[in-house]
């Protein structure tokens, strides 16, 4: 299977395997691409891959990491990326894409995505460590903006100008995720478009869409409902501002039957078609 | 401008003390909820269903409530130094047999053994199996000197405690009410064959003879070991023995496709 991504995919989950294996044909009408989770799949053996090099056959994918820990302060995690760069060899990704975040620090890993500050002195540990990485994988990475429920006392600019910033001085591209921006937009009271406006179109490759949990006053980012209206509302605003990127749902809880989400993809489909400037074609 | 390190460690060591204002961020303090107590919660509760995936018929034994105490115990005691997720918990059984009073019967000790070399079975490295046909090429006077590798995902564990009708009586129903396992010395086997992790205990002659192999003892050998068995726990001779065992190991598919003799 050629590696092409564009249109409109889905996040692999074990849940689906059997779909996925049983009905290739038609699902590849409705679902253009996959992300997988790469650590799911940096294990020596047994089900896991044999799971993705057989759904690898029928669908272009992407790799999607969670424990690069890109902004950590740690040494680059040499060992990690050798394990990353044997997947990468394995399924021969459109992309690679992990967090604009660092996980842990002091040998410890919380498994959480922990926002950086917004400071020049991040900016520029951020720029070196990407650059150390992409060197060391031969690829450009994508990196994508996390949900965040603090604000630093030290930030010295907001969240859009760290991360517009750091995509022209590190040359890496950003996959968006626009449920985040939403989240964070709620826990921290801006306005969501001017996250939008912001960012630079052409290091956009990759657009996230999720649900999260509102709590009123604030929202948690947990991948276990379907997109809310504000997000396709937000999602819309995306469009017709950066044009055709390829855009995928995240579910990683309360998951349902492959069915729904084919449903949710085509509300994607849809809202994107609606949405797009008219001199740029489909995506 | 303090650096970033400061700045993690500070974040880092406040989510593990659960001290929800360590002077590092703006409104600190005066969230309710849905700040930083956020990533303080969410940090024990990932590590907690991390548990419970790897540890999944341990979790049924004890009921919420009770892995619930374990994870806690386990969490504050030995935070993760994994990559991925995935690998939490791998000393959960020694810990375990340090803190006996985190469980209710010392056989779900075993239970934490059993689960964890499952979950290792399910995604241990692949390897060729050795057929029939393999074995059928192996010419007669090279038998004594064969010695054979067992598939990566092999494992033999030490068990107190017959613990084989716990586990399947709560893989049939998760709310079944069980009788307490009896004291039992005993080599459990796990291992996993094509894509489906499998297990069952073993007499005392096929873990022995499982043992040579792991030591990468001779046929010849793996034959002796079972020639000093006591009589009384072997029906047949050495030889037949041996062989009856090597076809059960290949009907498992537990040993490796041979790749040159001797």
């Amino acid at each position: 299977m050629q590696n092409i991504i564009s249109g409109y995919g889905l996040g692999l989950r074990t849940e689906h395997y059997a779909d996925f294996l049983a009905d290739s044909e038609r699902l590849r009408q409705r679902v253009d691409w996959l992300e997988v989770i790469s650590e799911n799949y940096m294990v020596p053996g047994g089900k896991p891959l044999y799971m993705l090099d057989q759904i690898r056959r029928d669908f272009p994918m992407v790799m999607h990491g969670v424990s690069l820990s890109i902004g950590g302060t740690a040494p680059i995690d040499v060992e990690y990326l050798r394990h990353l760069k044997v997947l990468i060899e394995r399924i021969e990704p459109a992309w690679i894409s992990d967090h604009l975040c660092w996980t842990g620090t002091d040998g410890l890993n919380l498994h959480d995505l922990l926002p950086m500050p917004y400071t020049e002195r991040a900016l520029r540990h951020l720029v070196e460590r990407i650059s150390q990485v992409q060197e060391f994988l031969g690829r450009k990475i994508l990196l994508e903006n996390v949900s965040s429920y603090v604000t630093y006392r030290a930030d010295e600019m907001s969240e859009w100008e760290f991360i517009a910033a750091l995509l022209q001085r590190s040359g890496c591209d950003l996959l968006l995720d626009v449920n985040n921006i939403y989240v964070s937009s709620v826990n921290h009271g801006f306005n969501p478009q001017h996250f939008i406006d912001a960012i630079p179109a052409t290091h956009v490759r990759q657009i996230h869409l999720a649900g999260h949990e509102n709590h009123g006053s604030y929202i948690i980012d947990t991948h276990d409902h379907p997109v809310c209206d504000a997000v396709w509302d937000l999602y819309a605003y995306t469009v017709r501002r950066l044009g055709a990127v390829p855009t995928m749902i995240e579910r990683d809880d309360n998951i349902p039957p492959l069915n729904e989400l084919l449903d949710e993809l085509d509300t994607v489909r849809r809202t994107a078609m609606q949405n797009l400037p008219l001199q740029v074609g489909h995506a | 401008m303090k650096p970033v390190a400061t700045l993690q460690d500070v974040f880092q060591g406040a989510v593990l003390a659960g001290d929800r204002a360590p002077g590092l961020f703006v409104r600190e303090g005066l969230n309710e909820i849905g700040g930083f107590d956020l990533y303080i919660n969410a940090y024990r509760a990932r590590l907690a269903a991390a548990l419970k995936d790897n540890y999944p018929v341990l979790h049924l034994a004890l009921g919420d409530d009770l892995f619930d105490q374990l994870a806690s115990a386990y969490i504050e005691q030995r935070p993760s130094r994994y990559r991925s997720i995935r690998w939490f918990g791998d000393g959960l059984r020694e810990f375990i047999d340090q803190n006996p009073e985190l469980l209710p019967h010392p056989a779900l000790a075993d239970l934490a053994s059993m689960d964890w070399a499952l979950r290792a079975a399910f995604d241990a490295a692949n390897a060729d199996v050795c057929r029939t046909e393999d074995l059928a090429a192996i010419l007669p006077q090279d038998w004594p000197l064969m010695r054979f590798t067992l598939h990566p995902s092999v494992n033999l564990l030490e068990l107190n405690w017959r613990i084989g009708p716990i586990w399947h009586a709560l893989n049939q129903d998760a709310d079944a009410v069980t009788e307490q396992p009896d004291a039992l010395d005993h080599t459990l086997l796990v291992w996993r064959q094509e894509l489906e992790c499998k297990w069952r205990s073993l007499e005392i002659a096929e873990a022995l003879a499982l043992r040579a192999v792991v030591r990468g003892e001779s046929f010849a050998e793996i034959c002796e070991v079972l020639a000093a068995l006591d009589s009384d726990l072997t029906e047949s001779d050495p030889s037949m023995l041996a062989a009856s065992l090597l076809s059960q190991w290949l009907s498992d598919g537990l040993l490796v496709k041979l790749t040159a003799f001797i």
